[in-house]
């Protein structure tokens, strides 16, 4: 019953669609294709050593791995302490103008080039963190081993972490406020029934949102493993692998950037960054989907 | 009991407030220290800024970015059409025949594309672009830019193309329209504040975006090229290779750069905000 | 003789759900035909039937013999269809995006029923005088519909729809939403074009049907369950249910 307008049309938009849906196939295709010989040649201790050294021709992404993973946990936790408070003013405290206002600061804030975050990281928040968060926390609490290192540059797992993690507040922020908004004015107007102050019906309605705040975080930590410009700047650049916060480490995406120009010169080292990268993109599309997933069944259940 | 209540709400308030503070604050130090930084920088190298080449490391003068600001214009000039044709057509064809199987494998694609790390794309159009033409170019860059925006641009188009009233799709069809007519004259008309929004926020992304360039592009900065198929250089690129060197005349470089592009993603954050009128449904 | 719709034995499927069973009836040239019935009968997606809009619903599946002006609407081009059905909805919808005059306009431009300006010019004042809506907006075409009331709109949907010149006009519970006053001036309307147009009209309100109707379609739970002139189903309804509608009781 398809008619021959509704063909014609269909045949018009058809490439685009495919050439959507071609570009992912061959992206997922060449990382794979390209990483195979160092993961055929290395097997699993590519992953699980730690060490980058091409001369040799010897390659361990552990600890590139691992400071993804930290750092993404480390910035989506921090994105988290803050956007939900901004989040809570937005939605519950702010009214008219001053709403429509902090909305678009927010909303400015998600747009900004992240090399203009990178900069500011890199050039006064490392500073800042290093002299009243990092320093007196190892001086005072050197017993916990993550603060258990000395800190001799301001570029660290933790300084990345918290730098990408400001650079994921608007992104959070605006996931929880659109969860927040949509929880039906019943249960809003419930809590008002029951006589709640702002404080406890704010806590009701954030138990509510729960999930959403869940599936938040799981895309958070997927946004951030795959950030580039502030790991580089600011996560230091080196394979040391340590369970210290405060000392230097690598991203696999600083990683990629900065040892890909080189490794053409040698006989692995171009896959095995592809190998890496192949990692990271296999967590973050899981994680991507997980918290999609948990987003539209909480979505389901509680907005109807 | 009742004050103490009170008493927790007035706090509570007070901890929201500070955290949200600390929240913004960021942004705020971000913006003021950028544009100090880098007018300075400007306005002591004049119209130069935009017209002469970068300097060397040891030069007292600032020289310029006009490579990386041809280069960057290129991109964007090239990239964002490419970005929203395809965007645009592909999500019209999700919300049309939403049930249709490509429709919902789209979805899925744009879905699993935006959590491709940048530089991993960066990285196969080197692959597929730059090793078989033997060198970096403006093309390449382009199709990067191009891959890491659609999801972006799709996923917008699409959620504005849905939104339209149904009942206003039906009213075009009742008349006699076709399907390309009922899009054209109904539904992209009445979201064209979201589809202009969504076109600005595209152009914001791709003028921003570093990681995408990083080993397509080619960073070359040292005159200035108007050739597509050759190598060039891009601002946030400029940006972030001055950014981690040593020599304070970089830096300044890099600084000046930074408040270009953030004057230039403010003019188009506040076109995109106040001057595209809405359509009264 | 030749009728201007005619449904054989028609059966819709929406989401797997039986909707109308087994509809048949006649519409005659250039009559009112009602259909009434109450909520969830069927009615809208009868009408639907008709100017395939129902196929804009990707769920939905249509058994049956439908011819309308002579054609097999189900196997027929529906977008050259629907050029020559005019459509009234329930809640009015003119577009937002253009003006008054605008939205009269591109219903004759893109059915060609005008081919320069000044035609264009005299269609559109046709429309709305046949509409009853010229007098009070002869002097802001330029104005957008959101500023008009709800009758106001409903009158511009009618003055779109007849911009057309179809021969049929399908009209969707079209007073539903409307004031008593406003629904008034659209029953007037309708009743002038009678003898130009075929109307086919559903409604809830046995007393708006009992004005405006030539002949009436009761149906119930998908199926008709009485039809014929509409003297005869007003003054002597024979089953339960149209005694019932008729009454007012469903």
């Amino acid at each position: 019953m398809i008619s021959k307008r509704d063909k014609f049309f269909i045949l018009s938009l058809l490439p685009f669609s495919i050439s959507l849906l071609a570009i992912l196939i061959i992206t997922v295709i060449a990382i794979t294709s390209r990483s195979i010989d160092s993961i055929a040649f290395f097997g699993i201790k590519l992953f699980t050593s730690n060490v980058w050294d091409p001369e040799h021709e010897k390659y361990g992404v552990l600890g590139p791995i691992a400071g993804s993973l930290i750092t993404s946990l480390l910035a989506t936790l921090t994105a988290l302490a803050l956007s939900i408070p901004l989040s809570i003013l937005i939605a519950e405290y702010l009214h008219g103008a001053a709403k429509n206002f902090m909305s678009s600061i927010v909303e400015l804030m998600s747009g900004l080039p992240t090399i203009i975050y990178a900069m500011w990281s890199s050039t006064y928040l490392s500073l800042i963190l290093k002299t009243y968060v990092m320093d007196p926390l190892s001086k005072y609490l050197s017993f916990i081993p993550i603060f258990s290192c000395r800190v001799i540059s301001p570029f660290t797992l933790f300084t990345a972490g918290i730098s990408m993690g400001i650079y994921l507040v608007p992104y959070i922020t605006a996931l929880i406020l659109e969860s927040y908004n949509s929880i039906p004015i019943t249960y809003k107007e419930a809590c008002l029934g029951i006589g709640a102050t702002r404080y406890e019906t704010v806590k009701i309605l954030l138990s509510l949102i729960k999930p959403a705040i869940l599936a938040s975080v799981i895309l958070g930590i997927a946004r951030a493993l795959g950030e580039t410009t502030i790991a580089v700047t600011t996560v230091g650049n080196s394979m040391y692998l340590s369970s210290c916060l405060f000392s230097p480490g690598y991203t696999v995406s600083a990683l990629v950037a900065s040892q890909f120009g080189n490794a053409y010169l040698y006989k692995f080292a171009e896959s095995a960054l592809y190998a890496s990268s192949l990692v990271i993109l296999g967590v973050a599309i899981v994680l991507s989907f997980t918290g999609l997933t948990i987003m539209s069944n909480w979505r389901r259940r509680v907005v109807v | 009991m009742y004050s103490w209540r009170k008493l927790k709400d007035r706090l509570f308030l007070a901890l929201v407030l500070a955290i949200s503070i600390v929240a913004i604050a960021p942004l705020i130090h971000l913006i003021i220290v950028t544009m100090l930084n880098g007018f300075s920088v400007i306005l002591n190298a004049g119209l130069g800024f935009f017209t002469e080449n970068p300097p060397t490391p040891t030069s007292k003068n600032v020289g310029g970015i006009a490579p990386s600001l041809v280069g960057s214009i290129l991109l964007t000039a090239l990239s964002l059409p490419i970005t929203v044709f395809i965007a645009l057509f592909a999500s019209i064809m999700a919300v049309e025949f939403p049930n249709n199987p490509l429709s919902i494998a789209v979805d899925v694609v744009a879905k699993s594309l935006a959590s491709v790390p940048t530089i991993v794309v960066s990285m196969v159009v080197y692959l597929l672009v730059v090793v078989p033409m033997g060198r970096f170019s403006i093309l390449a860059g382009a199709i990067a830019l191009t891959i890491v925006s659609l999801p972006y641009t799709y996923t917008y188009f699409s959620t504005y193309l849905r939104s339209v009233p149904t009942t206003y799709r039906e009213a075009a069809f009742a008349i006699g329209m076709s399907r390309w007519r009922a899009v054209i004259n109904v539904s992209l008309p009445i979201i064209r504040r979201g589809f202009l929004v969504t076109i600005l926020m595209t152009m914001a992304r791709i003028l921003g975006e570093t990681a995408a360039l990083l080993f397509t592009v080619g960073r070359y900065r040292t005159g200035v090229s108007f050739s597509v198929l050759s190598p060039s250089d891009a601002i946030p690129l400029l940006i972030f290779d001055y950014i981690l060197t040593p020599y304070k005349v970089f830096q300044e470089v890099a600084w000046g750069a930074a408040t270009l592009l953030l004057i230039a993603y403010l003019i188009i954050f506040i076109v995109a905000k106040f001057v595209i009128k809405e359509v009264r449904l | 003789m030749d009728y201007a719709i005619e449904m054989n034995n028609v059966n819709v499927y929406i989401d797997n759900r039986h909707i109308l069973k087994n509809i048949s009836l006649k519409v005659p040239y250039n009559t009112v035909y009602v259909i009434m019935g109450p909520s969830g009968s069927g009615k809208t997606t009868l009408l639907r039937v008709i100017n395939r809009l129902i196929d804009v619903n990707p769920n939905a599946k249509v058994e049956g013999v439908v011819k309308v002006l002579g054609l097999n609407a189900l196997n027929h081009d529906p977008y050259d269809l629907r050029r020559h059905i005019g459509m009234l909805f329930q809640v009015p919808n003119p577009f937002p995006h253009m003006t008054i005059y605008d939205n009269v306009a591109v219903a004759a431009r893109i059915n060609n029923v005008a081919r320069n300006k000044k035609d264009l010019y005299e269609v559109v004042k046709w429309a709305l005088e046949k509409a009853m809506l010229w007098d009070e907006v002869k002097d802001r075409l330029h104005d957008y519909p959101h500023q008009l009331s709800g009758g106001q709109k409903q009158r511009l949907c009618l003055a779109r729809a007849l911009a057309m010149k179809p021969k049929i006009l399908l009209l969707d519970e079209p007073t539903a939403n409307i004031d008593p006053v406003n629904a008034r001036k659209l029953e007037e309307a309708i009743i002038s074009l009678k003898n130009e147009i075929t109307i086919v009209m559903v409604t809830h309100n046995p007393h708006q049907a009992a004005r405006v109707a030539d002949y009436v379609s009761i149906i119930y739970d998908g199926r008709i369950v009485e039809q014929g002139p509409a003297s005869q189903i007003f003054l002597k309804p024979s089953t339960e249910i149209a005694q019932k509608l008729l009454r007012g009781e469903i």
